[in-house]
């Protein structure tokens, strides 16, 4: 039972992969219909899964593939012509034949699916061929046939005693031809191994380092007979075909292994948690390097955390590209698809199809058909137009729509375009302004580029007659919300009567990005890179409100502004200083200015999610675990410009009056914090300072003096700092304090019997303004105080 | 000799029920403290008991969730039972604990004002909810006496999901 069980799964394995090849070379068939290397292919799918099925007793699909096989025959005879009515039929058979396969693999049997229909259609276009030379009564070709069948179905092998005359000749014929196929093959194998077979179609084989190197001329595959594409087409098509056994040949298969996905994920999931553990490593690596600066042991420390960094980055992209599929495996269907479109629709369309070898990572892959699907039929549906409309435009009578994949950066980039009638900015408007979707003072100030974004809208449908194929008003905002789910952009492009240009920008992986962290008050998020377009450093001054929201000039334009903490809520208890950051974000053709306190750095995350119970939270797409070890939120671009919308400005105007210093009216209102963990110390300084007669505030090490700087009792107006202190040293206490931009301004003062170059080098770099070496005299120690807290000299 | 078989395998069987019988009776739960009263989840839902770590904010969510964590690896929900109960904030001590309940794939950490201890209770011993509050949609699943001590004993279900 279990070797039944393998030998299916082999059968179901392989059949799959040969259906998919076979959908693509049928609507190829129907355009070269005399390609005898096509057809051969064809009948030799066909014959292959008749001979597997009937050995594993699956008669109902033995009887409909068989009847496949008979007019397939015949047609490579020459004794049938494929014309679109035979080519329908057989491809209905095909979908018959895959839903047989799907059936097999849920339940193990072929039983429930209705097949005589088919094969009664399939039997007539055999039997009413008109071949005269066939012996049997034209009466009862079907009876006749059907007993022939039935035989040959129980007994797998062909039947040549029952066989009329002529069909043993052409089972000769068969067989020969078969024969004359193999060494064709094996010849064409030699020749291939010789230069390491390129022009192979995508077939699942050892592709894993082989970079999608975009092909000169893209392989059109012609929908209808057209001679121009069926001309430009035979020669890369005949290469490609006669290399393609080549890669059935055994030597190469045995390069490739199944592997089950589950453990390519178990496997990506390590990585990721590797990819953390190594940042923390490097945060962990800085850390000591100031501790221990210039002890030896350092540099053999360096060398480790960076060979672990690299090889892990390495291992990284190994491991995604142990994951990545051919985005051919969804461009496959396409030309079937446009084949059915066009038919169904009265239009002429022709499919051209490029980069189908670009790789993706598989969850990708798995989720971009769809939107495809939706675009393309949009494009047959809405962009086409007809024959006639297309010939009195003076357009070709055959529509084209271009499907291309190409890499660009870390990104793939799936662009489709048609040559149809384009969008029009102004039509788009007055619908959305019919439907709701948007008012007419909106639609008054959208750029044509916006105005394309409108079909994106939910609700939004553009074709006046509603069709089967599309136009249900779902679609293209379904398109959008999985393209964003992908971390991907959509961009689109149209001129009236041109056409329309679309492309889908989608990140190589989904669980490991790029992204810029930035920081709002205390709190840290991180946003995706891909959606960054640039960062600038603004003065509260060069930002203007208009009409209730906040603007900047950015170059030529006018980009509208969010602060970040508006969006989530971020309580303001620290003053942001003159100076904020804007990272402009770009989704598409829209674009917005996020306003943040500080920008952290750009480092790699790994995307966590949040689990059910805080799973789509607006504006957040994630978590992620830093390098220290804390949770830093992921920003969701899409939702957040959504959100934006809403938040009114506010900006950063208000508040600057917390930060204004009161004004002084005795000595005692100046503050001053003492940060010393020698007591002695501590006392020499106060000692020093309690003649000016102000207030004095102690602090035993830098952890303690930040506590009661956050705490936010006291208003500081300079700190004296010592750099050797336990728990928290002076360097690090005067970086933790510069980060909180309340403090930005506050004077930190060194207080420290370290003297040496780098170590006032450092004082300097962490943001020390003065620095004194112990030991000191205390009128020195009080007039550099009194010199930082511009204390006024009619209190002395 | 097949009677004798029988009343072997009864007893057997009946010998088997009893155990499970005894063992179901009892119920062992985890008891902690929140405000002035005392509550219970059973001890098989508790993944673990920490101590207070650093958590980060989420936005846009109501004020009982304080954010989310890091347990070795996993980011997982924090929410304050003190405030999901009505109960003012309080700044956390040397006894706060964050309980890790998990069921199913649902995983979130609450803050508790102090741990009590493990009980073993009979089930007998644990009564339905008042009538008032026993709703379907209430978080209580019943109130447990123990030597002059009443337990609250939530449920968990109803604790791990997401009600706003």
């Amino acid at each position: 039972m279990d070797e039944f069980q393998e030998i299916l799964q082999d059968f179901l394995v392989e059949s799959f992969e040969l259906i998919e090849q076979l959908d693509q070379d049928l609507v190829e068939l129907e355009s070269r219909p005399d390609d005898l290397e096509l057809l051969n292919g064809i009948f030799r799918v066909a014959h292959t899964v008749k001979g597997a099925s009937s050995f594993l007793n699956f008669d109902v699909l033995t009887h409909l593939t068989h009847h496949m096989e008979d007019v397939l025959n015949k047609a490579r005879h020459g004794e049938l012509a494929i014309t679109a009515e035979v080519m329908d039929v057989v491809l209905e058979s095909i979908d018959l034949m895959k839903s047989l396969l799907s059936r097999i693999r849920d339940t193990s049997s072929d039983g429930g699916i209705e097949v005589g229909e088919c094969v009664k259609r399939l039997d007539k276009i055999s039997g009413g061929s008109g071949d005269v030379h066939t012996p049997v009564s034209v009466a009862a070709p079907i009876v006749e046939e059907k007993l022939v069948e039935e035989l040959k179905v129980n007994q797998d092998e062909p039947d040549y005693d029952s066989m009329g005359a002529d069909e043993v000749e052409a089972e000769i014929e068969r067989l020969l031809k078969e024969r004359q196929d193999q060494d064709k093959a094996k010849r064409a194998a030699k020749i291939a191994a010789g230069e390491s077979v390129p022009e192979a179609p995508p077939e699942p084989m050892d592709e894993v380092e082989a970079k999608p190197a975009p092909k000169p001329a893209p392989v059109p595959v012609a929908v209808q007979a057209s001679p121009r594409a069926a001309a430009r087409a035979k020669q890369d098509e005949d290469d490609a075909k006669a290399a393609a056994p080549a890669t059935r040949a055994p030597t190469v298969v045995e390069q490739t292994i199944r592997v089950d996905v589950k453990r390519l994920d178990h496997l990506m999931n390590l990585i990721g948690e590797l990819v953390l553990a190594k940042n923390r490593l490097i945060k962990i690596n800085v850390d000591v390097e100031e501790r221990y600066e210039g002890e030896e042991f350092l540099e053999e420390l360096n060398q480790v955390v960076s060979i672990v960094s690299l090889v892990t980055t390495d291992l990284q992209i190994a491991v995604m590209k142990t994951r990545m599929l051919p985005i051919g495996k969804v461009f496959n269907k396409f030309p079937r698809m446009i084949r059915d479109l066009s038919r169904e629709l009265n239009k002429k369309i022709e499919l051209e199809i490029s980069g189908e070898d670009t790789e993706l990572d598989k969850s990708i892959v798995e989720e971009i058909g769809d939107p495809l699907v939706h675009i393309i039929r949009n494009s047959c549906d809405h962009g086409v137009e007809t024959p006639d409309i297309r010939l009195a435009a003076g357009k070709a009578e055959f529509g084209t729509i271009t499907l291309k994949a190409y890499n660009e950066g870390n990104a793939i980039v799936i662009q489709i375009d048609d040559d149809g009638k384009g969008l029009d900015p102004e039509m788009l408007k007055n619908k959305s302004i019919e439907k709701g979707i948007i008012t007419e003072a909106e639609a008054d100030v959208l750029s044509d580029k916006e105005a394309f974004a409108l079909i994106f809208k939910p609700g939004f449908s553009t074709a006046a007659a509603v069709t089967s194929v599309s136009g249900r008003g779902v679609g293209m905002d379904v398109v959008k919300t999985n393209i964003e789910k992908l971390n991907g952009i959509i961009d689109i492009e149209s001129e009236i009567g041109i056409g329309i240009s679309m492309k889908l920008k989608i990140p190589l992986t989904l669980a490991i990005i790029q992204a810029l962290l930035v920081g709002v008050q205390e709190e840290h998020y991180a946003i995706p890179l891909a959606s960054v377009l640039e960062t600038v450093r603004i003065s509260k001054d060069e930002i203007y409100t208009v009409e209730n929201r906040s603007v900047m000039r950015l170059r030529d334009d006018v980009l509208s502004l969010v602060h970040i903490g508006d969006i989530f809520e971020v309580e303001r208890i620290l003053d942001s200083g003159e100076h904020a950051y804007v990272v402009v974000l770009g989704l598409g053709s829209s674009k917005l200015g996020l306003i943040v306190d500080t920008l952290v750095g750009q480092e790699e995350i790994v995307i966590k999610s949040m689990g059910d119970y805080l799973k789509g939270i607006e504006g957040i797409a994630g978590a992620t675990i830093r390098g220290d070890g804390g949770v830093t939120l992921i920003v969701d671009v899409a939702a957040l410009m959504q959100i934006a919308k809403g938040v009114k400005a506010k900006a950063m105007v208000e508040d600057t009056s917390a930060s204004s210093k009161r004004e002084k009216s005795r000595a005692s209102d100046y503050k001053v914090m003492i940060v010393d963990d020698s007591k002695t110390d501590r006392m020499i300084m106060r000692k020093a300072l309690e003649s000016l007669g102000v207030t004095l505030v102690e602090a035993g090490d830098g952890q303690e003096a930040l506590n009661i700087l956050k705490q936010g009792d006291h208003n500081f107006d300079a700190m004296l700092i010592d750099i050797e202190m336990p728990r928290m040293d002076g360097y690090t206490l005067a970086g933790e304090i510069k980060k909180y931009n309340k403090y930005k301004n506050l004077p930190l003062i060194a207080v420290t019997s370290r003297t040496g170059k780098s170590d006032r080098m450092r004082g300097v770099e962490s943001g020390m303004v003065e620095y004194i070496t112990k030991p000191y005299s205390a009128d020195y120690l009080s007039s550099v105080v009194q010199r930082n807290v511009n204390f006024k000299s009619e209190f002395l | 000799m097949s009677d004798k078989l029988k009343q072997i395998i009864n007893k057997q069987s009946e010998q088997q029920i009893g155990t499970t019988e005894h063992s179901a009776d009892i119920v062992q739960l985890v008891g902690f403290i929140i405000g002035e009263e005392e509550y219970a989840v059973p001890i098989l839902t508790i993944q673990e008991i920490i101590k207070p770590i650093r958590w980060t904010r989420v936005p846009q969510t109501p004020a009982y969730v304080l954010g989310v964590f890091n347990l070795r690896g996993s980011v997982i929900p924090l929410i304050d039972l003190r405030t999901k109960f009505g109960l003012r904030p309080l700044k956390h001590s040397d006894e706060t604990r964050f309980f890790v309940l998990k069921q199913g794939d649902e995983v979130a950490g609450f803050v508790i004002d102090r741990l009590t201890m493990a009980i073993r209770i009979k089930k007998s011993d644990i009564g339905a909810a008042p009538d008032t509050i026993a709703a379907d949609d209430s978080m209580i699943a019943g109130v447990g006496k123990q030597a002059g001590r009443i337990l609250t004993i939530l449920k968990v279900d109803k604790l791990l999901a997401r009600d706003f």
